[in-house]
């Protein structure tokens, strides 16, 4: 199947192209910054300055990949998917340039002043203060309303199923940030509750949404064929909206959250089973009989992955959120390979895959197959080996404290996995400057537009 | 569903009723609980002190928060709401790579050995991964009328000059010695 070039307006590519340049500077900065953090497990004195110290560049990492690389990547993505689906261009565009603009602008200031110190408590993903995240949310606001105003004016009668999708995270995620943000209500255990509530969900009803939307467009576009179930999309949909806002109090098992709170978590938990199993049957369904056409994609062995640890790492959610298991492991290092499984497994594999999807259709210019492929293990390889490390490393951390040694014993006993941790790290960052290298290829790199236009024509917004 | 206003109005009430159902609702509910019999609210220089926990991310390391779990017995009883009052932005932490701090106060309350485990912390725990914080020392050939010099123990500060803890180092340490559960009415001697 040959890869043909989509009929789309020069500034639609800006868009789409500005988006995913910008994500990929974030990426680079905020692994970087992962890298050097990850050293300073088996090198506590490297680098000892306040700027560069563990605990203001651990929440640098976080917030920088949730909010300067995942969401901006995404929501380029999002946005091309949209004027594709509903066969018109963007409109309102210079709602997504403001929007490009304001992400970048909450990013360095989010940036500079966590690293001066300045931050709304150790609250992963709400450290920004409280102006840095008005920023992002102004930059949500100014990209829905592009997004929006593009699938209002759709040609086709339905709204696509990925613009239920990627509509639903923007409205969702408004709504969050505003409940977290407003402080008047929140102190002590009550913060507490508000931010298990908000840290899970700005995972699951932003990230989750975008990228099953993108993926709902981008694989039956790959595949040249449809979807498997539309229906098995409604219900992951729906049974998302209803069952994840209900499972953040998982974060806080064994605190003074009630008892019965915490149940009510862990049944739902379970309950998100349904809306993963019926996303990932969907996709693999969709792929099946086609494993030689996912061989010779660039993009498809992205979203393999990415869908796969979409149910790895979900499922892996639900038997965590256990009491037993969370004994075990709450506290640990399991915690953080957790959260690269879906981050970066789920998340940022599907982003990449998007974008090598959609982003050559949008420019005519093809990645390289060599540097795709360089990107492709090292990045599936480093993840897989980081979970692998921080799972073995995390649980002998709570055999550890189970056996009643002294505190440092579990220190010693994690401090080999911590090796291996950073090195898995080094070869993710290795695989994202190949990436970026591939990203220039696909916009800037001159004399590259080999690829033919579809034979049909669009149509063009008044 | 083929209307994109009908599409964003009912994820947005839907979505919004949970916001209020399982974020509002538990928010304000555990924002009212009663101090317990004997705490205490921090005076102005653990305050500032915890200010700087807060900046330099003590907490992505350290917890303040007491499991009911056999292996958290060591660092005392199990944490109740009523133990977080006076504790805006909540520091219960979700990783325990370093100890639990909840009952440091008890567990370390010497001014020297803080101060020596801040400047390094492997000058005291062999195997600690804890970053120096440095920057919250001075290092001065002569200590002035007033100081208080750090006796760090040597090969683990530079010779011949002496090590005063500034303001903020200070400020923390009252921190974190202040740091220290209240016993729950009722719980009875023990």
């Amino acid at each position: 199947m040959e890869l043909l070039r989509d009929n789309v307006e020069p500034e639609d590519i800006a868009i789409f192209s500005g988006f995913t340049l910008s994500a990929t500077f974030w990426l680079l900065l905020s692994t970087l910054v992962g890298v050097l953090i990850s050293f300073k497990f088996p090198y506590p004195d490297f680098l000892t300055s306040p700027y560069l110290s563990f605990g203001r560049l651990r929440a640098i990492h976080t917030n920088d990949t949730f909010y300067g690389w995942a969401s901006v990547a995404l929501c380029g993505a999002a946005l091309y998917v949209a004027a594709r689906t509903s066969g018109v261009a963007l409109r309102k565009k210079r709602f997504a340039w403001a929007g490009l603009i304001l992400f970048n602008l909450a990013a360095i200031c989010g940036t500079t002043t966590l690293d001066l110190g300045i931050s709304h408590g150790s609250q992963e993903y709400r450290e920004w203060v409280w102006w840095v995240i008005l920023l992002f949310l102004a930059a949500l606001v100014c990209v829905f309303v592009c997004l929006v105003s593009t699938v209002a004016r759709r040609v086709e009668r339905e709204i696509y199923i990925s613009n239920w999708y990627t509509i639903g995270a923007f409205v969702f995620t408004i709504l969050l940030g505003i409940t977290a943000y407003v402080p008047s209500y929140q102190y002590g255990m009550g913060q507490v509750a508000v931010q298990a509530f908000y840290m899970h969900n700005a995972v699951g009803m932003w990230f989750t949404f975008l990228a099953l939307g993108v993926t709902y467009y981008a694989l039956p576009k790959l595949l040249n064929r449809p979807i498997y179930s539309y229906s098995l999309g409604v219900l992951g949909f729906w049974t998302n909206l209803f069952f994840y806002p209900m499972i953040g109090a998982h974060h806080y098992e064994f605190t003074p959250l009630p008892w019965w709170f915490q149940t009510l978590a862990i049944v739902f938990s379970v309950g998100m089973l349904v809306p993963v199993w019926a996303g990932t049957g969907n996709f693999f369904l969709t792929m099946r009989y086609s494993w030689e056409t996912v061989r010779r994609s660039y993009a498809l062995p992205f979203i393999v992955v990415g869908v796969a640890y979409y149910f790895l790492g979900s499922t892996q959610g639900t038997v965590e959120a256990f009491r037993g298991l969370q004994a075990l492991w709450h506290l640990t290092s399991y915690t953080v390979g957790h959260s690269h499984a879906t981050m970066y497994g789920f998340i940022t594999f599907i982003a990449w895959g998007a974008i090598y999807a959609l982003l050559p259709r949008a420019t005519g210019k093809r990645p390289s197959l060599l540097i795709t492929g360089l990107h492709f293990w090292l990045a599936t390889v480093g993840v897989t080996a980081y979970v692998v490390f921080l799972s073995v490393g995390g649980t002998e951390q709570g055999i550890t404290w189970a056996s009643g040694n002294p505190f440092i014993a579990s220190v010693d006993a994690a401090a080999p996995y911590w090796v291996g941790r950073a090195a898995a790290g080094v070869a993710m960052f290795a695989a994202h400057l190949f990436f970026a290298y591939n990203v220039y290829l696909m916009t800037f790199a001159p004399g590259r537009e080999t690829l033919r236009y579809e034979r049909t024509p669009q149509r063009v917004s008044a | 569903m083929n209307n994109v206003w009908t599409l964003i109005a009912a994820s947005a009430i839907i979505y919004g009723a949970f916001c209020i159902a399982m974020g509002v609702v538990p928010g304000v509910a555990m924002s009212h609980l009663k101090p317990l019999p004997g705490a205490q609210p921090l005076n102005a220089q653990q305050a500032r002190g915890r200010g700087i926990y807060v900046s330099e991310g003590c907490s992505y390391c350290h917890t303040q928060n007491i499991r009911p779990l056999a292996q958290d017995k060591v660092f005392g009883r199990p944490s109740v709401g009523e133990d977080y009052v006076y504790d805006t932005p909540q520091l219960l932490g979700t990783e325990r790579t370093g100890p639990d701090l909840t009952n440091i106060g008890l567990r370390q309350p010497s001014d020297v050995w803080q101060y020596i485990h801040l400047w390094d912390p492997r000058a005291v725990v062999h195997d600690s991964i804890m970053p120096r914080y440095t920057w919250l020392f001075e290092v001065k050939k002569n200590a002035d009328p007033g100081d208080i010099t750090v006796p760090v123990p040597p090969g683990f500060a530079p010779s011949g000059e002496v090590v005063v803890p500034s303001p903020q180092a200070q400020e923390l340490v009252a921190y974190l010695k202040s740091l220290k559960q209240v016993p729950l009415p009722g719980a009875g001697a023990k």
